[in-house]
């Protein structure tokens, strides 16, 4: 006993330094920072300022960073439903016994293999321009002029612009975890189900939805932690400066710290600790939905 | 027993000292010891044009100085995130490059006081002071940005912003002139709309440029347009300066290609290259570089300085800039270092660098290349030197607002007074 226990420390010791150095220094060093006005991140201890809850202040009163909150919020919710409404639908399609399967459930998960950053330039020269893009030649050839003439990438439509182009590429990924869900629940229900006369709404409502619900709350963990470090389509849709339409938390502590994108930034505007006050904020959402989640939709542990 | 505690120890041990190069520092083995080693982290990356002829300067250098050995650090543009920290810890870099303001605004404290090296001549300066063969105007503004007024980066590559055009649309519209104020723009628009071109576009990337531009035009003092950007309270947007000068951008909007609105870089630059828009409105001299794929060497190309605005007080100001090296400090060879930067930034390699990028020389005895050859009068005129965006990036919380309201105005889709008082009330 007692040498597996020199055992279980030998290995374990390597791993737990590891942890606490690539994580637990840095979440601390963090929070700590947050206090601080630390003009650059590398900057040493002793040219850090405390300003206190400063940064959180500043922070809740830039116009920038209270649109990049409500751009996250929108993405989450409304992309959310969207993302979880179609891959659900395609689930129980893909599982009902369709043809190819295979092929559908590929074809599907497809953009998840591609990257983020080819798929989006994908959708904004080859999709979202008014000039040679899908969308506009495809209203023009129904003879829709004022549709074919949308600027999608304008400021006033980018942000749904890019909500779409997103929930596209996250789809598949939602479908391939739906379907195994819904693969785990054993087929005699469903007969049984039919042989009462249920209809397959009446199914989906009450045994597809309820015997899913431990997937549902991962998938909505999954996806809000998605959401809330949205940083690469934001980037690819205002490849310069963050834009009104476009800015996320991501993106603006990134501004933050190391400034613009192309051309340098004033350097007195820099402010590593603000972008760690957002990285702590971007923390607690995380886990005040976790919690939500948690609370909200709780596993009745069902077995079958 | 005994060999299996011995395995496991083994093994532990394996464990730790896998562990252990995480947090070693990465120092740049030194190939030859008798040579004088110079590592150059690069803000090129390797298969750019840039860096490819910066690879056989530096060969050629090494060869014609056979104690130096330079190592060279292809970073990219992620150089701006990773320099500092690599400094900071300790790493050994003796010289980089990057844009001259970055270089001296955020780097100044690392780098080497460069004004003695300006004074001595280098083999390809034809035995010149190294200060009297570059141009005079990036020395001034290399040591206007640094703290003590010396200087920090040599500059190479300069770039100024200007109006490009498509002389063969000019010509064919009937322009023989160039415009320099803001009617005389107009005007020009109007000709070859009419003669059946669109006539001005603009990405998303520069769409900073032209407000920017116009309101240094109007205050002749890009300090003015930093106080009017931080005003949160409305009054300096109600001066009629600023109405004036949207009023402007409103004239323009109908000369505006269609897509100007929704532009996401470089599809505005294609327009132009692929001959559909006769005018960029700003952009920088790298422009033909950027669209050579596109147009070909023999594309007609034309530059303009940015025109005079309504009311304008100055109009001899322009955003303009270079690249530029550094040499660390802590450099042990600085001579040797400032000697291959003097190597790369005249003479021959300079003139081949030019040429290569289609960009400007630094050598004012090289002749500029004849897709950007009126920018160098444009250049020679400026006697102001405006910041990147004209100061609108000083605030960074009104900057993306004041952007987005002005890209519906200059497309169109708002006036003026909407422009005005869209601003107002989303600073508030």
């Amino acid at each position: 006993m007692k040498r597996d226990k020199t055992m279980m420390i030998t290995f374990v010791t390597p791993a737990l330094i590891t942890f606490a150095l690539v994580f637990i220094y840095p979440t601390i060093r963090t929070i700590f920072m947050s206090f601080f006005y630390v003009q650059a991140v590398t900057d040493s201890l002793g040219k850090w300022n405390f300003v206190g809850i400063d940064n959180y202040i500043k922070l809740f009163s830039s116009q920038m960073f209270v649109q990049s909150l409500k751009n996250i919020f929108n993405i989450w919710f409304w992309g959310g439903i969207g993302v979880f409404a179609v891959a659900l639908l395609l689930s129980i399609i893909l599982t009902s016994g369709v043809k190819g399967k295979g092929f559908f459930r590929a074809a599907i998960y497809l953009p998840n293999v591609i990257s983020a950053v080819a798929m989006a330039t994908m959708w904004i020269h080859f999709v979202f321009s008014s000039k040679y893009g899908l969308l506009h030649n495809v209203f023009d050839f129904l003879g829709w002029e004022n549709m074919a003439a949308v600027q999608w990438t304008s400021p006033t439509n980018q942000f749904a612009s890019m909500t779409v182009a997103y929930c596209f590429g996250m789809v598949g990924y939602y479908v391939l975890i739906f379907m195994a869900g819904i693969e785990k629940i054993p087929r005699d229900f469903y007969e049984a189900a039919k042989l009462e006369g249920a209809h397959i709404f009446q199914q989906f409502r009450h045994i597809t939805m309820p015997l899913m619900r431990a997937v549902m709350r991962s998938s909505i963990v999954m996806w809000s932690v998605s959401s809330i470090v949205f940083f690469i389509w934001s980037m690819m849709f205002s490849t310069l400066d963050p834009q009104v339409g476009t800015v996320t938390p991501m993106v603006y502590m990134y501004a933050l710290v190391f400034g613009r994108s192309i051309v340098p930034s004033d350097p007195t505007l820099l402010n590593a600790g603000a972008g760690a006050a957002v990285g702590v904020i971007m923390t607690l959402i995380v886990l005040v939905v976790f919690g939500i989640v948690n609370v909200t939709i709780r596993d009745k542990k069902i077995q079958y | 027993m005994k060999v299996k505690r011995q395995f496991f120890l083994f093994t532990a041990v394996l464990l730790m000292l896998s562990v252990l190069p995480v947090f070693s520092t990465g120092q740049q083995g030194a190939d030859d010891v008798d040579a004088k080693n110079l590592v150059y982290w690069s803000m090129w990356n390797e298969t750019e044009t840039q860096a490819m002829v910066l690879k056989d300067a530096i060969k050629e250098f090494e060869n014609e100085n056979p104690g130096v050995k330079v190592d060279i650090q292809w970073n990219g543009r992620e150089i701006r995130k990773t320099l500092q920290p690599a400094l900071d810890a300790g790493t050994q870099i003796d010289m980089w490059d990057e844009g001259v303001e970055l270089l001296t605004r955020s780097w100044q404290d690392y780098a080497v006081n460069l004004d003695p090296y300006f004074e001595k001549s280098y083999p390809s300066t034809n035995g010149k002071a190294f200060k009297e063969t570059i141009i005079g105007s990036l020395q001034d503004l290399a040591s206007d940005l640094s703290t003590d007024g010396s200087i920090y980066a040599v500059p190479y590559q300069p770039f100024v912003v200007v109006s490009f055009y498509n002389r063969d649309h000019f010509d064919k519209a009937g322009i023989t002139k160039t415009p320099e104020t803001w009617a005389e723009f107009l005007e020009t628009c109007d000709k070859l709309q009419a003669a059946g071109f669109t006539p001005v576009t603009i990405d998303d990337a520069y769409m900073d440029l032209p407000l920017g531009m116009h309101l240094n035009r109007v205050y002749g003092d890009s300090n003015k347009v930093v106080e009017l950007v931080k005003d949160r309270s409305g009054k300096l947007w109600d001066d009629p300066k600023v109405l004036q000068a949207a009023k402007d951008f409103e004239a323009l909007a109908p000369y505006m290609s269609p897509q100007t609105e929704g532009n996401k870089w470089p599809a505005g630059q294609q327009e132009v290259a692929t001959d559909q828009v006769s005018i960029y409105i700003t952009n920088g001299t790298w422009l033909p570089n950027e669209v050579m794929g596109t147009t070909g060497p023999d594309f007609r190309w034309g530059q303009f300085p940015y025109p005079a605005a309504t009311n304008s007080a100055s109009v001899t100001g322009g955003i303009y800039g270079a690249q530029g090296f550094s040499i660390n400090n802590k450099c042990a060879y600085p001579d040797e270092a400032f000697a291959l930067i003097a190597h790369l930034t005249t003479g021959k390699w300079d003139k081949e660098l030019s040429a290569k990028t289609y960009g400007a020389p630094m050598d004012t005895s090289m002749p500029w290349p004849v897709q950007i050859e009126e920018c160098e009068s444009v250049f020679a005129s400026l006697d102001t030197y405006i910041p990147w965006s004209g100061g609108l990036a000083e605030d960074s919380d009104a900057f993306p607002i004041i952007v987005a309201e002005f890209t519906s105005l200059i497309s169109g889709k708002i006036t003026a007074e909407q422009f005005i008082g869209n601003v107002k009330a989303k600073l508030k």
